[in-house]
């Protein structure tokens, strides 16, 4: 019961880290140039569902997410088709560069087997121990739910909190007194 | 300009020994390797080139990707011809070589000299192709050598695999009188990905595809002074002899004085013949006149093309100073050895004096009638000219 209480009041503090995304930085291995990531990150496309990320010589992508401050990510939503959206995905805090051939080497900080319920919108709640400090997340995409060639994803979301703007708000509240 | 990191697997098996590309398949690939590391460094200095070799015992990498251009020609140096290209696992070394590069900021390519039968499988390459293609991977394939039923079709597969937008090329080089790297500087391999390339591949091109009329021996100053240098003495030496024996010859037979006046008409007409024609037809004329096998005439050529080419470049125009200086002593004793040469005893003494030529070769004994026949019609022409050309004196 605490722990759902606790899980709730995280919630309200989460905010889209989409404006923590470092833009320079963000790569996406295995990506269809037709159907490039920012389909699925940025604000607009990736409400379009039309608009989707699709993998290109296989089902695998291998996503780069770096940000411009420290953060906290508490959870993730992944939206995809019934199909063709992503089943397993791992998460790796703090790996700069990683490819295809080392992501069996460290265990991800997370592994999500996303249901149908998760492709609709649902967010997944990922262990927010684990990404207590994140300078860069990695998001690998190891299949999809039927295990077709392409995985198509329509859009990816991040909720944490900053690191610092947590320490300024409290700042700010004892000056207020 | 794009900001990249490129190994090359270059082919050092035992099929590079073949010499249908001059002088060899092995040192025409080092030329187009030389070129190429050139080529990379200049366009972006950040960019960095690695060199593995795919056959000897096994796959070695020379040198890891650097921007040092010495170090690069150095580990040319050397190397052992020998053994089997392996060409997946090359492939496969240079993607692990690219992987480790030290600035992840550079996009990774892999230049392929494929010039011995490929022996793996069609389905093996592409998935290598796919490999290749997930890790964001661009590949040129240069295919050249021996050209074995599949070879061709397994190269467009694993191409055809890799390729993403087009970044991705591959070239079919035949067997040819051009050099291995003066085609390859024509190709996407050098002029980049529709970008337009850098400077010096488009002035470079420009130049080959001019027939290297641009440059006195085919190889620009400004990338390589010293080779060019080197070539430029060479070249003077010879002149040097050549004159000095055509004089003792010229003295020794009666024509002279006749010769001497004929050089000067000979020379100003081929001059200004030369120079109306490379206005016009620039490509045209002087792949005539390299088929023709008239020295003097082809040497003007080049020289007014050459003027044309200075007039671009400052540089240029105090090399073509020196060359219309030994150009100008040369084609007047190049112009006296044209008579001379008709004379069938004369050559044949002369040839068999000169080291490395057998005057029984039937291509030599081919030249000689060519030159016998071409020369007389030329007399005749010389000999109208004159009287105009002493007119306008």
């Amino acid at each position: 019961m605490s722990a759902a209480e606790s899980a709730t009041a995280i919630h309200r503090n989460q905010v889209d880290l989409l404006d923590f995304i470092d833009w320079s930085g963000v790569e996406c291995l295995n990506q269809s140039s037709s159907h490039p990531l920012p389909n699925a990150l940025k604000q607009g496309y990736r409400e379009d569902e039309g608009l989707n990320l699709e993998s290109d010589a296989d089902e695998q992508l291998l996503i780069y997410i770096p940000f411009t401050q420290v953060i906290k990510l508490h959870s993730i939503v992944v939206m995809g088709s019934e199909e063709d959206g992503p089943k397993t995905v791992k998460l790796f805090a703090n790996r700069e560069h990683m490819g295809f051939s080392n992501v069996s080497d460290f265990p991800p900080s997370d592994t999500a087997v996303l249901s149908q319920d998760n492709l609709k919108g649902k967010p997944v709640v990922v262990k927010y121990v684990k990404f207590q400090n994140v300078r860069s997340l990695t998001i690998f995409i190891e299949d999809n739910q039927s295990g077709s060639e392409i995985t198509k994803v329509q859009k990816i979301a991040l909720y944490g909190s900053t690191v610092e703007t947590t320490d300024m708000k409290g700042l700010k509240k004892i000056e207020d007194h | 300009m794009v900001l990249e990191a490129t190994m090359i697997c270059i082919d050092n098996s035992e099929w590079m020994r073949n010499g249908d590309y001059g002088p060899s398949r092995f040192q025409a690939q080092a030329d187009a390797v030389n070129l190429i590391c050139g080529a990379k460094t200049q366009s972006n200095p950040e960019n960095t080139v690695g060199v593995l070799t795919m056959a000897g015992k096994g796959v070695r990498v020379l040198v890891t990707p650097t921007s040092d251009l010495g170090k690069i020609l150095a580990c040319m140096h050397g190397l052992e011809i020998g053994g089997e290209m392996n060409l997946a696992a090359g492939i496969q070394v240079a993607q692990l070589a690219l992987k480790h590069r030290q600035n992840k900021k550079q996009q990774q390519r892999i230049i392929v000299f494929a010039g011995s039968p490929v022996k793996h499988e069609k389905k093996t390459l592409e998935m290598i192709g796919k490999k290749l293609k997930k890790n964001s991977v661009t590949l040129d394939i240069v295919n050249f050598g021996e050209d074995d039923e599949g070879k061709t079709e397994k190269l467009e597969a694993l191409l055809a695999a890799v390729n993403n937008n087009d970044t991705s090329h591959i070239v079919h080089i035949p067997a040819g009188p051009n050099a291995l790297s003066d085609i390859l500087l024509s190709t996407p391999i050098f002029t980049g990905d529709g970008e337009g390339g850098s400077g010096f591949a488009a002035s470079a091109a420009a130049a080959a595809a001019g027939g290297i009329s641009g440059f006195e021996f085919g190889v620009d100053p400004n990338l390589d002074p010293e080779l060019a240098l080197a070539l430029r003495v060479s070249m003077e030496e010879e002149r040097a002899r050549q004159e000095a024996a055509a004089k003792k010859a010229a003295e020794e037979s009666s024509k002279q004085e006749k010769g001497g006046e004929e050089q000067d008409a000979t020379m100003t007409e081929r001059a200004s013949e030369g120079a109306s024609e490379a206005d016009n037809k620039k490509n045209e004329f002087l792949a005539l006149a390299m088929s023709m096998d008239e020295p003097a005439s082809s040497q003007d050529l080049q020289d007014t093309e050459m003027s044309d080419a200075a007039a671009e470049d400052p540089e240029l125009a105090l090399a073509l100073q020196l060359s219309v200086q030994d150009s100008a002593k040369d084609s007047s004793s190049q112009a006296d050895m044209s008579k001379l040469l008709a004379d069938q005893s004369f050559v044949s003494s002369i040839l068999a004096s000169l080291p490395g030529v057998d005057p029984n070769d039937p291509s030599v004994k081919e030249v000689l009638a060519s030159m016998q026949s071409q020369s007389e019609p030329q007399q005749k022409q010389d000999e109208d000219k004159a009287p105009k050309e002493e007119d306008k004196k």
